[in-house]
């Protein structure tokens, strides 16, 4: 009992050193800042957002490291780590067997590794010091990019250039720009959507925090915006590709 | 006391429509994603052992009806830190 309530008392000097530091502590919020390198090649200037770029090799390094650790060690047993990959790979196995029918394995490598660097890009913000990679916009606008040339090059190639072709002049020739706009439109909305969520979280656990002067709260704000919201969004991000991959597929 | 100015009125006014966009914008997806999650849950109380292909269904039709409010959010952003500079 006793040790249970020295505990306690330990926990509420801790939270009174804590209110007491921020109180002292001078609020400040900082949205928007992005630092950059310029240099100059061949006559044009090239801007890269340094922090956005650091971030997403970091990430990239990770699964690569991850990857590379679990090959090396192959078991017919799994262990506990090749267990969780062969967990993830299996996942997505079923997923693309029950979207696009079975027998299209070759979309496995694309869609796991679209989800494994966007769920990874989008939770990495709960460390201290990291930033999500997919607060740039320009990382969705490169994941959609590549969804987008995927999803029209499957297309071409599983119903050839005249019927793909032919499927813009649904139902009735003129309605050929309003489809261009359709297809542009759901990259639009996949980009957007996943920028708009990572950011918007963000910003909320800046001005909370900020509010609250960083005591308890943010913990509560970051598990939810961090790890479930960068989850979800992932998960969805690579649904909607797998999705609108079987519209095109399927005449 | 010194009058309004036309930039101040501008940054006000930024100020305002980005708080009218997010609050409008943020109806429809809110009426919509709780119907159908409403939906999902009675799906699966009436089929317990498609519970997760309703969830996969959901979450998607959610996160499509979710876009409009994204939209919105995304112009109140840009209101809030470009036009109001």
């Amino acid at each position: 009992m006793t040790g249970r309530r020295k505990l306690l008392l330990g926990l509420v000097g801790v939270l009174a050193l804590e209110v007491a530091l921020a109180l002292k502590a001078k609020p400040e919020i900082e949205i928007g800042a992005m630092p950059q390198w310029r240099f100059l090649l061949g006559g044009h200037e090239i801007v890269i957002n340094s922090r956005t770029a650091v971030m997403s090799w970091l990430v990239m390094g990770i699964w690569i490291g991850a990857a590379l650790l679990v090959r090396s060690r192959l078991r017919e047993v799994p262990g506990r780590l090749q267990a969780t990959f062969e967990f993830v790979t299996e996942f997505f196995d079923d997923l693309i067997s029950d979207t696009l029918g079975p027998g299209n394995r070759a979309y496995l490598p694309w869609i796991g590794s679209l989800f494994l660097f966007l769920w990874l890009s989008n939770i990495i913000g709960v460390v201290p010091g990291l930033e999500e990679p997919t607060r740039d916009l320009n990382v969705p606008v490169g994941c959609m990019l590549v969804v987008l040339t995927m999803v029209h090059t499957s297309a071409i190639r599983k119903k050839g250039l005249k019927k793909y072709i032919k499927g813009y002049l649904q139902p009735f020739p003129p309605m050929l720009p309003l489809n261009i706009i359709g297809e542009m439109a759901k990259g639009v909305s996949l980009a957007f959507r996943l920028f708009g969520n990572i950011m918007g979280g963000a910003i909320i656990l800046l001005v909370v925090s900020a509010l609250v002067r960083h005591v308890l709260l943010p913990v509560g704000l970051n598990l939810f915006f961090g790890l479930f919201v960068g989850t979800i969004q992932a998960f969805v991000f690579t649904m909607l590709a797998l999705a609108y991959t079987a519209v095109a597929v399927s005449d | 006391m010194e009058g309004i100015t036309g930039a101040e009125l501008v940054r006000a006014a930024a100020f305002l429509g980005a708080g009218i966009a997010m609050g409008f914008g943020a109806i429809g997806p809110g009426v919509g994603e709780g119907f159908a999650a409403g939906k999902a849950c009675e799906g699966i109380s009436r089929n317990p052992e498609q519970a997760g292909l309703l969830t996969r269904t959901m979450l998607i039709g959610q996160a499509v009806s979710e876009s409009t409010g994204i939209y919105s959010l995304v112009i109140a952003l840009l209101l809030i830190f470009v036009a109001a500079k």
